[in-house]
């Protein structure tokens, strides 16, 4: 029954949307037509953009005419100006004196512009967004149409190892913030027709490049769809990183786990695709979303999939344990501390309430002067320019290492826990887990000065049922765990090895053939031959 | 509609907080934490209750700040009352800080009040606390007060407490002639109708008064120094006597505590000559009626190296080896006699015969299970089969002669 309800209340949003889509298109924007004279339209151009000193409009003569009938108009620094010279400005020179009846415009197309990209434009709408986005503009004196021609470039930086998410073993390439970079990286490597994408522009000021990449016949249909509704629907004025996105089509905005993954790695988002998941792929950052993401992903790293699997499985059951040491050890040490001193050995207690004896504060305030002085550390080691880096470490370890426990303002396990605490919240694989743990943290610390352990239990139940409720594109955000996949379970805590791992992931993929061949797993030859062989050889030469 | 639903949600969730307050909170510093509890009678017949008091700065070492290593690492408190829990809050007048008995791992209990009364009546409050664990280990002060036993302060452990438990436990594995009982063993045993308790005594040598300052510790011969007594056997939960020595290694082989000894054993007319490092043993006690009377059947297995030959002796011929283990198996079977020669003067079943007994044939033990410890117990025959072996001679084989 509540089901039911549920798949209703869905279907009813579904028909707002639509209708409001309807709604948008049924009424188009009055698009001006572009002037049929040369002079006017280059006044125009020039009316619209201010004047801006970037817009460069190059007059030339095309064919044997008087004075000029062409105008090629370009942004410089993010158009490539070489490629206008050679394949529009000097090709349109050379055919001056070159005499043909046919019109100017069909000229230009078939024998003059040396370049792939080329499109008639109609509008002056789409004319700016083509000049905006770096394409140069050929005008045709006496046609009511013009020209664009592909020759984005301009200053980039080139393909980096990523800053974030580094690996010993695994591809140095990481993304840049140029769209066409970032999609072809990922091209790259799947070599296979079936990657399809998808481009749109989001932001009503910044006309922002977005692709959606997927592949056809692995992802399932339905999040795909639902992703392209998703922002579709999106109504802002700019987009300036894959973040802007983030917020608008996350599933549940109440939470400080994120429900989709970003990353720098193109290896990243390609085995992503492949088990069925959508990347989006921003223009200006190089950070690409994915969707749907589910919790365990956030412990997974590519590494765990170059190198051995029963290390990998070593390695995820450590990042648990990270996440469970980040969230819970200052809460567990004020629960120790206040409430539960018959806990732990007595000569551990012995040590702490040494420690304590001096200390003016309960446990909960020092370990909150501890967190907090630490959390404004990191926040000055982030933000601080790196040559004063070095001061803020001195500062750092004098202050809260040395001075506040000589000064028994603190204890010196706090510092250990704070510490550790600090030590585990960076080894967590994923930023966004990390810093979302870090909030949860003094939520724990409270529940542990309220309640004691019986707190911190509360606490953990309260946050199981939080990761049950969340969902990543109508995925259950514990999948393959919370609901139970039993064949997805291969790639969660434990990682079997690739030949083990068949089926993909059930909830977000079609799961048309398995991943991997039967009796892949690798073994030694049966026969005995090749030992046999050498050793009768060796008899042989003996003899 | 829906902030309004949202508001209310937070009042209720800082109210939970807030109203509650921090509930049965006790921090580090509001404790004194109880390392051992020594109970007494004065002569007013009112139990008076000795606690040793950690006092944390003083035990742990390199910590700046605080007093530094000054004062003594223990503080006695001590407290009178009718009962234990009387004495345990009459403290209070005396203490800053609330009794803290989770890390209690440490009962003494005076040899007058044992002989006095059944300790059981004691031991109800310890194990009805919450706090007070039932692991924690009871000793008798041997002709001492307890309160002397908590007082003396210890060089190397710097917790008496914990010098006394691990005395203990260290001469249990490795001598065998003191057992390390706790509080859930002590109260099992005084409930089976078929065991009596028997628990070790620790003793104190030299002055009270000089081992409860520091100066004590700061000598390499303490004047006042705690060590292990001898084993105090109870009856129906009082004090009756006393064993030691060889009866008391004995009564370790029968309740198959022994972990490992050193026993000598005299080869070929000489007196204490060789001497067997026992390092396993396994000890069963089967009983068994025959004509209407009670007969256990005692099979030990011990298993050991040669440490010490001070004889001649030819310890690569396996006949000689054969009749070490003899000699052996004899002096094992001597010890064990003499504790059940001992036990069964004291009348106290000690060893668990009459377990034993209630396992083979309930229906006779029934109707011997009153009457046990006075009638039936004196009456048992025994029968004592040792199995000793030597497993190892040790780095040399043969001891060295002096030729001259």
């Amino acid at each position: 029954m509540t089901m039911s309800l549920f798949s209703l209340s869905k279907k009813m949003k579904k028909l707002k949307l639509q209708k409001k889509q309807t709604q948008q298109t049924g009424h188009p924007q009055p698009v001006k037509a572009i002037h049929s004279a040369l002079q006017d339209q280059i006044d125009y151009i020039k009316e619209k953009t201010g004047n801006s000193t970037d817009v460069n409009i190059r007059k030339l003569q095309l064919g044997d005419g008087i004075g000029p009938n062409v105008a090629v108009v370009f942004i410089e620094g993010i158009a490539d100006s070489k490629a206008i010279n050679d394949f529009i400005i000097e090709s349109t020179m050379n055919h001056r004196t070159v005499h043909n009846s046919r019109p100017l415009f069909e000229i230009l197309l078939e024998d003059v512009v040396a370049l792939g990209d080329v499109k008639e434009i109609t509008d002056w709408e789409n004319l700016f967004l083509s000049l905006m986005s770096g394409e140069s503009i050929i005008l045709v004196d006496g046609s009511h149409k013009a020209l664009s021609a592909s020759t984005r470039g301009g200053e980039q930086r080139s393909i980096q190892e990523p800053s974030s998410q580094v690996t010993v073993r695994g591809p140095r390439d990481g993304f840049t913030e140029s769209i066409r970079t970032n999609t072809a990286l990922i091209r790259r490597r799947i070599q296979n027709p079936n990657l399809w994408m998808e481009n749109m522009k989001i932001g009503s000021v910044t006309k922002t490049d977005v692709s959606i990449m997927y592949i056809k016949g692995i992802a399932k249909e339905d999040i795909v769809q639902e992703v392209r509704n998703r922002l579709k629907s999106i109504e802002i004025d700019s987009i300036l990183e894959s973040g802007y996105i983030e917020q608008f089509i996350e599933d549940e905005a109440l939470t400080t786990f994120p429900t989709l993954y970003h990353t720098e790695r193109p290896d990243m988002v390609a085995g992503n695709l492949l088990e069925g998941r959508v990347a989006i792929v921003v223009n200006g950052t190089p950070f690409v979303l994915i969707a749907p993401a589910v919790f365990i992903q956030f412990f997974q790293s590519v590494e765990d999939y170059y190198g051995r699997a029963d290390i990998a499985t070593a390695l995820r059951f450590l990042r648990i344990l990270i996440f469970f040491i980040s969230i819970i050890a200052p809460a567990a040490y004020i629960a120790i501390t206040t409430f539960h001193q018959e806990m732990i050995p007595t000569q551990l207690l012995i040590a702490i309430a040494a420690q304590r004896e001096t200390v003016p504060f309960p446990a909960l305030v020092e370990a909150l002067i501890m967190e907090v002085s630490f959390e404004i550390l990191r926040e000055a080691g982030v933000r601080m320019p790196r040559a004063v880096g070095s001061a803020i470490s001195i500062v750092g370890a004098l202050v809260i290492g040395q001075a506040a426990v000589q000064a028994g303002i603190v204890s010196p396990a706090m510092v250990i826990v704070v510490a550790i605490t600090a030590i585990a919240n960076f080894a967590t694989p994923a930023f966004a887990v990390a810093i979302s743990s870090r909030l949860i943290r003094f939520g724990f610390m409270f529940a542990a000065a309220t309640f004691g352990f019986y707190g911190i239990i509360l606490g953990v139940i309260i946050l199981a049922v939080h990761l049950c409720s969340l969902r990543s594109f109508g995925v259950p955000y514990l999948t393959p765990m919370a609901p139970l996949i039993v064949e997805n379970l291969g790639d969660t805590i434990v990682r079997l090895p690739l030949w083990a791992q068949k089926k993909r992931p059930r909830l977000f993929s079609s799961e048309l053939e398995n991943r991997v061949g039967e009796n892949q797993k690798p073994q030694p030859p049966k026969s005995k031959g090749m030992v046999n062989s050498i050793i009768e050889k060796g008899d042989q030469d003996e003899n | 509609m829906k902030i309004e639903r949202l508001l209310f949600f937070l009042i209720f969730i800082v109210s939970i907080f807030l109203l509650s307050g921090c509930w049965s909170k006790k921090e580090l510093t509001d404790l004194a934490i109880v390392a051992a509890l020594g109970i007494d009678k004065n002569e007013q017949g009112r139990y008076v209750g000795t606690m040793q008091i950690i006092n944390p700065g003083n035990v742990a070492s390199g910590l700046q700040g605080g007093g530094g290593n000054q004062g003594p690492p223990v503080s006695i408190v001590s407290g009178t009352g009718d009962t234990i829990v009387e004495l345990s809050r009459n403290t209070s007048r005396k203490l800053s800080r609330r009794l803290y008995y989770a890390h209690t791992n440490l009962v003494v209990i005076s040899e007058e009040l044992a002989k006095e009364e059944a300790i059981n009546e004691i031991l109800d409050s310890l194990e009805r606390d919450a706090q007070f664990r039932s692991t924690a280990i009871i000793v008798i002060a041997q002709g001492k007060k307890a309160s002397d036993i908590v007082k003396v302060l210890t060089a190397i452990d710097k917790i008496p407490a914990n010098k006394v438990i691990k005395t203990l436990r260290i001469t249990e594995k490795t001598w065998g002639e003191n057992i390390a009982v706790n509080v859930q063993e002590a109260i099992k045993t005084l409930v089976s109708p078929g065991k009596e308790l028997v628990v070790s005594g620790f003793r104190l040598s030299g002055d009270v008064s000089k081992g409860t300052k520091t100066e004590n510790t700061q000598q390499t011969e303490p004047s006042a120094l705690l060590y292990a007594g001898s084993l105090a056997i109870f009856k129906n939960g009082k004090l009756v006597d006393w064993i030691d020595g060889e009866a008391s290694r004995g009564s370790l082989f029968l309740l198959d505590k022994l972990k490992s000894s050193a026993i000598a054993i005299n080869w070929k007319g000489k007196e204490e000559a060789v001497t067997y490092e026992l390092i396993r043993q396994k000890t069963k006690i089967m009983a068994k009626m025959e004509n209407g009377t009670p007969r256990v059947s005692i099979k030990v297995e011990a298993e050991g190296n040669l440490g010490e030959i001070r004889a001649a002796a030819d310890v690569t011929d396996p006949d000689v080896l054969l009749n070490i283990e003899k000699a052996i198996e004899k002096e094992i079977k001597k010890e064990i006699n003499q504790a059940v020669q001992q036990a069964k003067t004291y009348k106290a079943d000690i060893f668990g015969f009459g377990e034993a007994l209630h396992r083979t044939n309930p229906k006779v033990w029934k109707k011997m299970k009153s009457n046990w410890n006075d009638v039936y117990f004196p009456e048992v025959k025994t029968e004592i089969v040792v199995d000793a072996f030597v497993r190892r001679t040790g780095l040399r084989n043969n001891p060295h002669k002096v030729n001259k």
